[in-house]
């Protein structure tokens, strides 16, 4: 339907420079994304990656350089100039409005008659064509994060856009929901040469399985490009890390074989016990169906499970944060919990670390508040858990998200609880921060704590679980610590 | 029993009547406020905007005439939530802060000029008032009908805008950019909309509407002007707003709840009751809007991103 030459530019940046004050984001990028490919984008968090894909949307502009999109330069570049263009952005954080329908989020920035009918309808035409199906009168915070991620990219595909931009999709999918994505996107780009899609990761994997090409970016400049199969997992490391860094990152991806601690796990006591635990949630639907497990001193075990089974419930009634409606319960009074959102849920973000360590408390405590005391405790565990911030006084806004993953770590480990439950450590961290994260929940329970903790990232319950639990539809058990078993568990299809 | 009846009958008639007139205003601004409010920002300024609007419709009446008075009360009112919507959807001032300053310069300002242009002892001053229409038919349908259709043009305009409202926010796509905004700004921005143009907007319609409530307190009401005369109406259609849950209709009924709730003392008085003093009925609205907004508040509809002074983006 297009004469467009298969190896034209779908979407060109030409020597791009950003700063934001004085830090330097961006510095004489170029990226080509030939028409008809998917082009992975890689980098480290801060590299500089979603800044590039931002200015090739629209939503920032450049100091210096060009956008072209199939060979039109873009000049007063816009969001809405680039969905004219036929550019669509899939958000990390996505942009929908939460309190709204599909069909009114897949309408939004039009013109003209709002009619819901019409719009309904073309999303349902929109599914039966990609297999990209969402009900159009869903209210979007009622829908889980994949189905969320669907209503975006329908959102664009409604309008016409013919190159995806997608930041970190696959971050928050379980792992068949982010394979079906990836393949999905190779359907996309196969389908008319004229659709290309830039795949904004971190997951050397995806990339090299599912990219033509692949560009890195390093400290904000463009420091390797080429079709994806010239690279391998070794080389794109390096090439993302630069010299010096690579042993850590790569032990970070491999799935150990040994189970640790088989000679202890048995000597210890358990912690934990749940027997028979049924837990409703706030809205009264009933999400864990009589859950029975151990986690004893010194384990780490870890859950798998697709996203909305149930878990986040689960681990919320074992913090104390949701009291379970039936079943018995054995826990300490002191269970430390680290939530997923960490902006939301564990950071007061334009508050002091010290402010923020004293939350930990906040709830118990009474009278006046020891802020001397606290500083000096708070510097202490930065000092000793390897966290990176200028003093305690800075905002915890300023840290880094490794960083301030390792913060709320510290924070839950400091006093030594028993137990410790912990909810998608990793989730938007790069692999050394994630690394480091992994080192921190190895010496809790190296140290005698009992860990129960949640990822969504199926290697990573695999890599740092001693005992493997899944859940599905509310129900758990137990499964050996192979991949192929627990994969087929949580989707129920053993 | 006749007589008993009839005893009632003349004054519920004036009951009703004196519920919408004085619902008119209150539903002109809580309306506007209500357009303002969800596109995310907050105008504790709307009481600014009603004095100034007041004034000005008293002066421009007096020198030209009962209909430019309606114009020049709506244009002052736009006039100063301009200032509003320079410091907090440009500059990304506090709302709050920004909102009550106006309110307090605009009372300052408006009774400064009025004593400068009637001069200080307050010339008897009769400004030219709008009188009702009466709409055939409709106006003698008993008990509603001269409530209802014996008011002046400005309510009428009242009663096509409440359901043109409704239509426009859930039926058009610059509604669903106007509650987008409101909801995530961010969001809105990433589909092409752009935030900061559509808060103005919202903010200079409410800013509008608040100048018009002000000239029909003078115009179809007082007809004069006195110091203060807004007597906190635009906090009281802020409160309208989140009684009517953020929807024109809602909005409306407030509105006319409040109207009651006002209009209850001239019943009270007009049947004789004059042992409960009329100073308890003033009370009456608040406590029914502490009242409704306990019962209300299991679900709250506000805005999500209402009075949030930054936009992550841009």
């Amino acid at each position: 339907m297009t004469n467009t030459n298969p190896t034209a530019s779908a979407l060109a940046l030409r020597r791009v420079h950003k700063s934001f004050g004085s830090v330097r984001a961006l510095h004489d990028v170029t990226l080509q994304v030939r028409a008809g490919t998917v082009h992975a984008l890689l980098g480290e968090n801060g590299a500089g990656k979603t800044t590039l894909m931002r200015i090739a949307f629209g939503l920032i502009a450049q100091d210096q350089g060009d956008v072209l999109v199939h060979g039109d330069t873009m000049r007063n570049h816009s969001a809405l100039n680039a969905i004219a263009n036929g550019v669509g952005m899939v958000h990390q954080h996505f942009s929908l409005v939460p309190a709204m329908t599909v069909a009114e989020n897949i309408a939004l920035g039009e013109y003209g008659r709002f009619d819901a009918k019409r719009v309904s309808a073309r999303i349902r035409d929109i599914g039966e064509r990609t297999g990209l199906v969402i009900d159009p009168q869903a209210r979007v915070s009622d829908l889980s994060v994949s189905a969320q991620q669907r209503c975006e990219i329908v959102k664009a595909l409604a309008r016409d856009a013919r190159v995806l931009i997608l930041d970190e999709p696959t971050a928050v999918l379980a792992p068949d929901e982010a394979s079906a994505l990836l393949q999905w996107l190779r359907g996309f780009v196969a389908e008319n040469s004229n659709h290309a899609v830039v795949l904004i990761t971190h997951k050397l994997r995806d990339a090299l399985d599912f990219a033509d090409d692949i560009t890195v970016l390093r400290r904000g400049e463009s420091v390797s490009t080429g079709a994806a199969d010239t690279f391998t997992e070794s080389t794109l490391a390096d090439a993302m890390l630069g010299p010096g860094d690579r042993a850590h990152a790569v032990e970070s991806e491999v799935v150990p074989t040994i189970t640790r601690h088989t000679d202890s796990v048995g000597a210890h006591h358990v912690v934990l016990q749940a027997d028979a635990l049924t837990v409703h949630d706030t809205r009264g639907v009933q999400r864990v169906k009589k859950a029975s497990f151990t986690v004893r001193a010194g384990e780490i075990v870890g859950l798998a499970a697709v996203e909305g089974s149930g878990q986040a419930e689960l681990l919320r009634a074992v913090s104390g944060l949701l009291p379970p409606s039936s079943g018995r319960l054995h826990a300490p009074a002191d269970v430390g919990f680290v939530p997923e959102d960490r902006h939301r849920d564990a950071l007061l973000l334009d508050a002091s670390l010290t402010e923020n360590f004293a939350l930990r408390d906040a709830g118990t405590r009474r009278g006046r508040v020891p802020w001397t005391a606290l500083a000096a405790r708070a510097a202490d565990v930065l000092r000793q858990r390897d966290v990176r911030a200028q003093s305690v006084q800075v905002m915890a806004r300023t840290l880094s998200g490794g960083n301030q993953q390792k913060f709320i770590l510290a924070r839950a480990l400091d006093e030594a609880p028993a137990a410790l439950v912990v909810e998608n450590p990793t989730r938007g961290l790069d692999f050394r921060a994630a690394a480091a994260v992994h080192d921190a929940l190895r010496d809790a329970r190296d140290a005698g704590i009992a860990i129960l903790f949640f990822s969504s990232d199926l290697d990573e319950v695999l890599t740092l679980g001693d005992r493997v639990l899944v859940m599905h539809d509310g129900v758990l058990r137990e499964v050996p610590r192979e991949r192929e078993v627990v994969g087929r568990a949580m989707l129920a299809a053993s | 029993m006749n007589m008993l009846l009839d005893g009632f009958i003349a004054p519920l008639d004036d009951f009703l009547a004196a519920s919408v007139r004085t619902a008119t205003p209150l539903a002109l601004a809580a309306l506007g406020e209500c357009v303002t409010e969800r596109s995310g920002v907050i105008n504790i300024g709307l009481e600014g905007s009603i004095i100034c609007g007041a004034l000005a419709a008293t002066i421009a009446a007096g020198s030209v005439g009962v209909s430019v008075g309606f114009a020049a009360g709506l244009t002052a009112g736009l006039l100063v939530t301009v200032l509003f919507a320079l410091f907090t959807v440009y500059l990304r001032a506090d709302q709050i802060i920004t909102g009550t300053a106006i309110t307090l310069l605009s009372l300052g300002l408006t009774g400064l000029l009025y004593k400068s242009v009637y001069g200080s002892t307050g010339v008897g001053l009769t400004t030219p008032t709008t009188s009702a229409v009466e709409v055939p038919l409709l106006s003698s349908i008993p008990l509603v009908g001269r409530a209802l259709f014996a008011q002046p043009l400005v309510t009428y305009a009242l009663y096509l805008l409440v359901p043109a409202m409704a239509w426009w926010f859930f039926r058009t796509h610059g509604g669903l950019a106007l509650r987008a905004v409101g909801e995530s700004p961010d969001a809105a921005m990433a589909a092409g909309v752009q935030p900061r143009r559509v808060q103005a907007l919202a903010v200079l319609f409410g800013g509008a509407m608040a100048g018009l409530a002000g000239a029909t307190l003078v115009l179809a009401q007082s007809g004069t002007f006195v110091e203060n005369m807004s007597a906190g109406k635009g906090f009281i259609a802020i409160a309208i707003v989140v009684l009517g849950r953020w929807t024109p209709f809602g909005v409306a009924g407030a509105a006319l709840l409040f109207g009651a709730a006002s209009a209850l003392q001239y019943l009270f008085q007009s049947l004789g009751w004059n042992a409960v003093p009329y100073q308890l009925f003033l009370v009456l609205p608040y406590v029914l809007t502490l009242i409704v907004l306990a019962r209300a508040s299991g679900r709250t509809a506000a805005p999500a991103a209402l009075a949030r002074r930054e936009l992550t983006l841009g």
